[in-house]
């Protein structure tokens, strides 16, 4: 509850102006034409962001509604190193008001192409945001998040093999739900403080590796049963309740870990908080 | 013949009439229903943006912009408010337009590259749609008006329209397509550029200040009913040690924002508290406003007991002389500051002048009032309210006058020794 209210104050002491705060639409798009990679850099300081596969048509569109007296919109492509940098900047103007949380007003909607392999690089501020990654093709995937509420979803498979992904976040309250359906080999998370919820439902065509780092909050890992789970954690002043998990060495595995043909390994530290463990299907 | 018959027969012929020409126009080589779908999706499409047309404000008649004004470089929209503010600062109204862009040519009015024709070089169209049919190799930006790529035209280059929208109705777009909307207004924005009249301003003041009139004279009323004694200790402070109740409320604002960073820092390094920490935050939180309120309902109460004590002295009779009086008198007092402000408020310079006054008397006394609160403990000590003399203040006339034994003095209230310092 701490966490929530937490990340409210920190969405409402970075955003928007308390006077006069005037919104203006900003669309922007580029048509598909055969590109087959993308890096996709999106920079978002404030408001709420959704990012969703595109239409096959298009390598990108983004569509918001913007603070013109706070910020600068963003769109930018290289053509010779695939790169697009879509978003939000600061205009420059510093410093710390605190408004009221009507006042965040500000909406993007990314959509990005499904035909191009995706190097996807997200760095968010004080953001509501809802990622649907699922049917993606997504390569690379890093997040970079400040005082946020966001959510991380696979719906789908990944159009691809993922080789890494890796989140980071403030103070925020961040869940990641699909993990299975990432199909990345590597999968980093790193959290301030807040709470987390690490999904690995989905569809596992490979075993995974994943680290996590926690310094103060609550992490829950919401793990499949037929993928064999072993959990290393190194806490200090945690609680933990190895449910369905069967301590071996300095390890809790599941019962199924010597014989599943798909292995979770997480590596877990955390310094204060709640770890829950919850299974699923 | 039946209406229903008529206006079958009415459709039917319609659709005569309109299928000839798309069918004129369909290429070959598409299979039938989808090239006549997207054909038809062709004509509507273009007849809705004819139809646009029309509805729009007068179109300048189509005419290309000499060159030898402001340079306008179109190479880079990747910045389209860099670029809007540049072509807004060159269309200032006024005399001849003239541009130069380079690189490129400038027409104000519709505009439309024909599908034989191949345009090189960036193209700005001001005040008007671009019908992109044939080949534009460079960048193109409209303001005010649209951009339509119709199937076959090729636009090589980014596009950015002002004001206007991008409508790609098959052709192909080998840049960024950008589009930049004209301000829209939030609520809060829209309510404050409305233009109210004086009259209108001095009545919307007057209720604010009525509104917080009202809502310390309830608080002030509780604070009566439950706390008298302390608001009366913390009023008599006020009234008997302003200046040192002044100075304490300065350093008491001065050292909130330390003392609060002291406790939060404090709370996070001790471990176990942390877990203390919202608490403490809502607690260190709520004691201020307690301390600035009541200290304000306090100077309030001492404002009309002054007052009250004052007109009885010169023999007016007053029904009831209690707190629920003084309080009402001082925040009437106060209020009537502000009330000043709500009056005048429009007038030009005298409404800002009477603003700082109200504003900066607000303050001294808020100032006070948290001061006498921090002295007195809110009200707990009364060591600064006058109320206590020192044994050695003590007149023989005053012990004669006054039994320290016996009966009467069981029933006198218990006197309190005053500690020394704070």
């Amino acid at each position: 509850m701490s966490v929530r209210a937490a990340v409210t104050f920190g969405l409402c002491l970075w955003a928007g102006a308390a006077q006069a705060q005037t919104m203006r639409p900003f669309s922007t798009f580029r048509q598909l034409h055969g590109e087959t990679r993308l890096t996709a850099r999106v920079e978002y300081g404030a408001g709420t962001l959704r990012i969703e596969p595109g239409a096959p048509g298009e390598l990108y569109r983004m569509n918001l509604s913007y603070d013109q007296d706070r910020f600068i919109p963003v769109s930018d492509f290289n053509a010779s190193s695939r790169t697009a940098v879509l978003g939000l900047r600061a205009a420059g103007e510093g410093g710390v008001r605190v408004v009221s949380s009507n006042q965040l007003r500000q909406l993007a909607t990314i959509a990005i192409s499904p035909r191009a392999d995706l190097t996807l690089d997200l760095s968010l501020g004080a953001v509501d945001a809802d990622v649907e990654l699922g049917g993606l093709r997504i390569s690379d995937l890093e997040l970079k998040t400040g005082a946020s509420r966001a959510t991380v979803r696979f719906s789908r498979p990944n159009g691809m093999r993922c080789r890494h992904a890796a989140f980071s976040a403030g103070a925020a309250e961040v869940s990641i739900l699909g993990l299975g359906n990432s199909r990345c080999d590597e999968i980093e998370f790193e959290g301030g403080m807040g709470t987390v919820l690490l999904d690995f439902s989905g569809n596992w065509t490979s075993s995974a590796h994943v680290e996590v780092k926690m310094a103060v909050g609550e992490i829950t890992l919401r793990l499949p049963r037929r993928v064999g789970v072993r959990l290393a954690m190194d806490k200090f002043l945690s609680s933990f309740e190895p449910a369905g998990l069967i301590r071996r060495g300095d390890a809790f595995v599941s019962s199924n870990y010597g014989r599943a043909e798909r292995r979770l390994d997480l590596d877990l530290t955390t310094a204060m908080g709640e770890v829950n463990v919850e299974w699923v299907e | 013949m039946p209406v229903s018959r008529r206006v079958t027969g009415m459709v039917a012929l319609v659709a005569l009439l309109a299928g000839h020409p798309v069918h004129a126009e369909t290429p070959s080589s598409r299979s039938g229903a989808a090239g006549l779908m997207n054909d038809l999706w062709t004509l509507v499409s273009d007849v809705s943006s004819r139809v646009g047309l029309q509805d729009r404000p007068s179109r300048p008649h189509p005419q290309a912009i000499p060159r030898g004004g402001p340079s306008i470089d179109l190479n880079d929209l990747s910045r389209p408010t860099v670029v809007e503010d540049r072509i807004s600062s060159a269309l200032q109204p006024g005399g001849n337009l003239r541009l130069t862009i380079p690189g490129g040519t400038a027409h104000r009015g519709d505009y439309s590259v024909g599908s034989a024709e191949s345009l090189t070089g960036h193209l700005l169209v001001v005040d008007g749609n671009a019908d992109v049919y044939g080949n534009l190799r460079g960048n193109l930006v409209t303001v005010r008006g649209d951009v339509v790529v119709h199937p076959g035209g090729v636009v090589s280059g980014d596009i950015l329209t002002l004001g206007g929208q991008v409508r790609d109705l098959g052709g192909e777009i080998g840049g960024e397509v950008r589009t930049l909307q004209s301000a829209a207004l939030s609520p809060a924005a829209r309510a404050e550029s409305e233009q109210l009249t004086p009259v209108q301003s001095v009545l919307r003041r007057l209720a604010g200040v009525l509104g917080v009139f009202l809502t310390l004279s309830v608080l002030g009323f509780g604070l009566v009913m439950f706390g008298r004694q302390n608001l009366e200790v913390v009023s008599d402070t006020v009234s008997h040690s302003f200046g040192r109740a002044f100075v304490t409320g300065l350093l008491g604002q001065i050292l909130l924002l330390p003392t609060f960073g002291m406790l939060v820092v404090g709370l996070i390094l001790s471990v176990a508290g942390i877990l203390l920490l919202p608490f403490a935050i809502a607690v260190f939180a709520l004691l201020v406003v307690v301390g600035v309120v009541g200290g304000y309902l306090a100077v309030a109460h001492a404002m009309g007991e002054t007052y009250t004590r004052r007109r009885m002295a010169l023999g007016v009779v007053i029904g009831s002389p209690n707190s629920y009086r003084y309080l009402l008198v001082g925040l009437m007092a106060l209020a009537s500051l502000w009330a000043a402000w709500a009056l005048f408020g429009w007038v030009p310079v005298a409404g800002s002048i009477v603003w700082g006054a109200a504003f900066f008397l607000s303050w001294l006394l808020g100032t006070a009032g948290f001061g006498a609160a921090l002295l007195s403990r809110a009200g707990i000590k009364e060591n600064f309210s006058g109320r206590l003399f020192p044994p050695e203040a003590l007149t023989d006339e005053y012990l004669w006058a006054t039994p320290q034994f016996g009966v009467p003095a069981g029933r006198r209230p218990p006197t309190r020794t005053p500690s020394r310092g704070l």
